[in-house]
């Protein structure tokens, strides 16, 4: 765990705004943690706000929705944050009115129908690591504790924090659901201790009694990152330590993220798949940082030419997600995807030459998954992959603790990427 | 590296009174030599020059320290080539080199002119008067060598081991400033107490717990050499294991070993065992 310094101001305090009409979408298939989605629709294809134009497509990918009403014109490869390009969808956009639609009876929907709703919904895990939430929703084990993440360790980013100041409600509403699905003995809330506003927020409305659940928990922690980690959140809230390449269920956990909760909620409360995100665009080269309700798949490139946002001075970094694990962007033709929280946009690099390491041990002292992260690089830059996983390489999170608290500056997540690339598969 | 040869200047003071003209040209020749073969070497390799970086200043430095002040000008700049050249550079440069480079060189010096290594003389006087140090009198002669002798640094020994208060100074400061780790430190002179009491109460001919911390090169060993991160564990568990097996093996060698002093030879031991410390003390794997 380490202190970084936040820049959580003003982004914090930013009233959300809204960009809901774009001209031109460019939806990627993958934008999950699995098997990238089933196309639906082809080249000329006339779709409606919330039609579903890719499908699952296995055991473990998600769905995908149309964002607005509009033609497709094409299909082809596209710009992808992190995995450079991507098969997407094309869509061009003709907007029309659409009302929202209550959906009756929800009282008397039974758990399937529910799930079935989620994964008609394309919902994903919206905290970053976009993992398919109708197979979360069917844990392997019993499940005693289930954890909202209202932490939103990276610096800069806001989105998380303005949507619990503007939607708990919402969000309880959701939480509503999941808890009907995995029935826990105990619903911990947690929230970082920089975020008073979203306390002040969640305490009203667990003491109200037609928002408040019975068996939430509001748990204050430390803001440090990556404390939203989820290894880390779990360990913070509940002292349990999820084991080596385990997952949550393991230690009778869920972790959700409050976004993830929302879009539960309109799924269920209104049948609106997850075709909108809130945004936190934040940094010193724009003339002003903001958080915006955005459609998915709108392109940066849309944001600045329909003014939007605006650059004060021209960016000399652009990065998807926050500064401690977001990936640097060539461009502006990069669109939102469901998992992207934050855009930053820096007028200054502080690019410093790697120098060599002095096994000052700092990176060790800092590591977030107790490992020895100065053998990665060694060995990497040996081209030792083989010894990688007696370090256990496979259990770094890729938070950047170390390369953050390196003197020598050396890039240790980068080494630790192309390692795992690199190594012998088991 | 710069706070480290701050950290020096008391120790180095005391070498300078103790010794004179021989301290102060030896301290110049290891400090150059020094310099002057890492610049060259970059040269070489055709490498940004590295000498800004304080680390081969501090070597020659170090060096100096860990020579007796009779030691030959020649043998001075041999010392400081070898550590320099094979104790660093053949290991890869800065960060790469397994063993403390000062170390190196002097055991080279120790190999190649083993008398000239093992002459001390009085300090404080014109001429060369040679006498034994404190830990050979007390092993080979059975003499005792009074405490504050050894504290203040009127005995005989290398330039910059003799004076203990001095070097404790030097010490609180790299500890304080958190340079170095204090795990390593504290667990060598813990150890060295604990170890040397035992023997003590077997029998008082081994020397006491006081004296055995005050004189020959172990504070020196243990706040300069066993303090150097390169040639150090990384892990919390493995700067114990550091320390108290470095402590230990001193101990053994000073009590029970044909030499009688062993500062150096232990610390370069471990120093070879740390990648295999590392490996064996990494910390608890989260989750297991
Ligand atoms: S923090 Fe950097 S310089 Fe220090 S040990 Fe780790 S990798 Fe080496
Ligand atoms: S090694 Fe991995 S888990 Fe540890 S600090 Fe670095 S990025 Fe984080």
């Amino acid at each position: 765990m380490i202190h970084v310094e936040e820049h959580k101001d003003p982004q914090q305090n930013l009233k959300s705004e809204s960009f809901l009409l774009p001209k031109k979408l460019y939806l990627p298939i993958s934008q999950h943690v699995g098997a990238p989605s089933k196309l639906l629709v082809k080249k000329g294809d006339e779709v409606n706000e919330g039609d579903m134009i890719a499908d699952v497509n296995g055991f473990v990918s998600a769905a995908l929705h149309a964002p607005a009403s509009g033609k497709i014109t094409e299909i082809k490869t596209i710009s992808h944050p992190s995995l450079k390009q991507s098969q997407g969808i094309v869509l061009n956009c003709q907007h029309q009115q659409k009302q929202d639609s209550p959906r009756k009876n929800i009282e008397e929907l039974t758990s399937e129908q529910l799930i079935e709703i989620v994964k008609n919904s394309g919902i994903v895990g919206m905290g970053g690591a976009a993992f398919p939430t109708h197979v979360k929703l069917k844990p392997p084990k019993e499940i005693s504790t289930l954890i909202i993440n209202g932490c939103e360790c990276e610096p800069y980013l806001a989105c998380d924090c303005r949507l619990m100041i503007e939607k708990i409600k919402e969000i309880f509403a959701g939480i509503d659901i999941i808890r009907k699905l995995i029935n826990p003995k105990e619903i911990i809330f947690a929230v970082e201790n920089n975020k008073p506003e979203a306390i002040k927020k969640i305490n009203l409305a667990i003491s109200t009694k037609k928002i408040g659940l019975s068996n939430v928990r509001l748990a204050i922690v430390e803001s440090a990152y990556p404390q939203g980690g989820e290894k880390q959140l779990i360990k913070a809230v509940t002292a349990k330590e999820v084991p080596p390449a385990g997952l949550p269920f393991d230690v009778g956990c869920l972790v959700f993220n409050v976004a993830t909760c929302f879009a539960i909620y309109e799924a269920v409360h209104f049948s609106k798949p997850l075709i909108e995100r809130l945004v936190s665009f934040a940094g010193d080269a724009l003339v002003k940082p903001k958080n915006v309700w955005i459609k998915i798949g709108t392109t940066l490139k849309e944001l600045f030419d329909s003014k939007v946002l605006e650059f004060k001075v021209s960016p000399k970094v652009i990065v998807s997600g926050g500064p401690m694990m977001g990936v640097a962007l060539t461009g502006l033709n990069f669109p939102i995807l469901k998992g992207t929280g934050g855009f930053l946009f820096l007028a200054n690099t502080s690019k410093v030459d790697e120098s060599v390491c002095l096994k000052c041990a700092r990176c060790v002292d800092v590591c977030s998954m107790n490992l020895l992260p100065l053998e990665y690089s060694k060995l990497v830059k040996n081209n030792e992959f083989d010894s990688l996983d007696d370090f256990n390489i496979n259990d770094c999170i890729e938070c950047g603790c170390c390369a953050y608290s390196c003197p020598a500056k050396i890039p240790i997540v980068h080494y630790i990427k192309v390692g795992k690339a690199c190594k012998p598969k088991k | 590296m710069r706070q480290v040869i701050i950290a020096l200047i008391p120790a180095t003071i005391a070498g300078l009174i103790l010794f004179r003209i021989r301290a102060a040209l030896l301290i110049v020749i290891c400090v150059f030599v020094s310099i002057a073969t890492e610049e060259v070497i970059s040269r070489i390799r055709k490498k940004p020059s590295t000498i800004t970086d304080y680390s081969a200043a501090l070597t020659g430095l170090l060096l100096a320290l860990i020579l007796p002040p009779t030691t030959s000008w020649y043998g001075a700049i041999l010392g400081s080539i070898f550590a320099i050249l094979v104790g660093k550079h053949l290991f890869g440069g800065l960060g790469m080199n397994i063993f403390n480079p000062a170390l190196i060189g002097r055991a080279f010096l120790m190999a190649s002119y083993p008398k000239m290594l093992t002459t001390y003389i009085k300090p404080f006087a014109a001429d060369s008067i040679s006498c034994a140090t404190p830990l050979a009198l007390n092993k080979f002669s059975q003499i005792g060598t009074p405490l504050t002798d050894l504290f203040f640094g009127g005995v005989s020994g290398s330039i910059g081991e003799t004076s203990a208060i001095c070097l404790i100074v030097g010490g609180i400061y790299i500890l304080i400033r958190k340079i170095a780790d204090w795990r390593i430190p504290v667990s060598m002179l813990v150890t060295t107490i604990v170890f040397s009491t035992i023997l003590y109460l077997t029998n008082n001919a081994y020397g006491s717990p006081l004296f055995h911390i005050l004189s020959g090169g172990l504070l020196l060993g243990v706040f300069f050499m066993a303090t150097d991160p390169v040639t150090t564990p990384v892990t919390k568990k493995g700067r114990y294991v550091f320390g108290i097996t470095a402590a230990i093996m001193i101990m053994v060698i000073r009590v029970f070993g044909g030499l009688s002093e062993g500062v150096m030879y232990s610390i370069l031991f471990m120093n070879a065992l740390t990648p295999l410390i590392n490996r064996y003390t990494k910390p608890k794997r989260f989750g297991a």
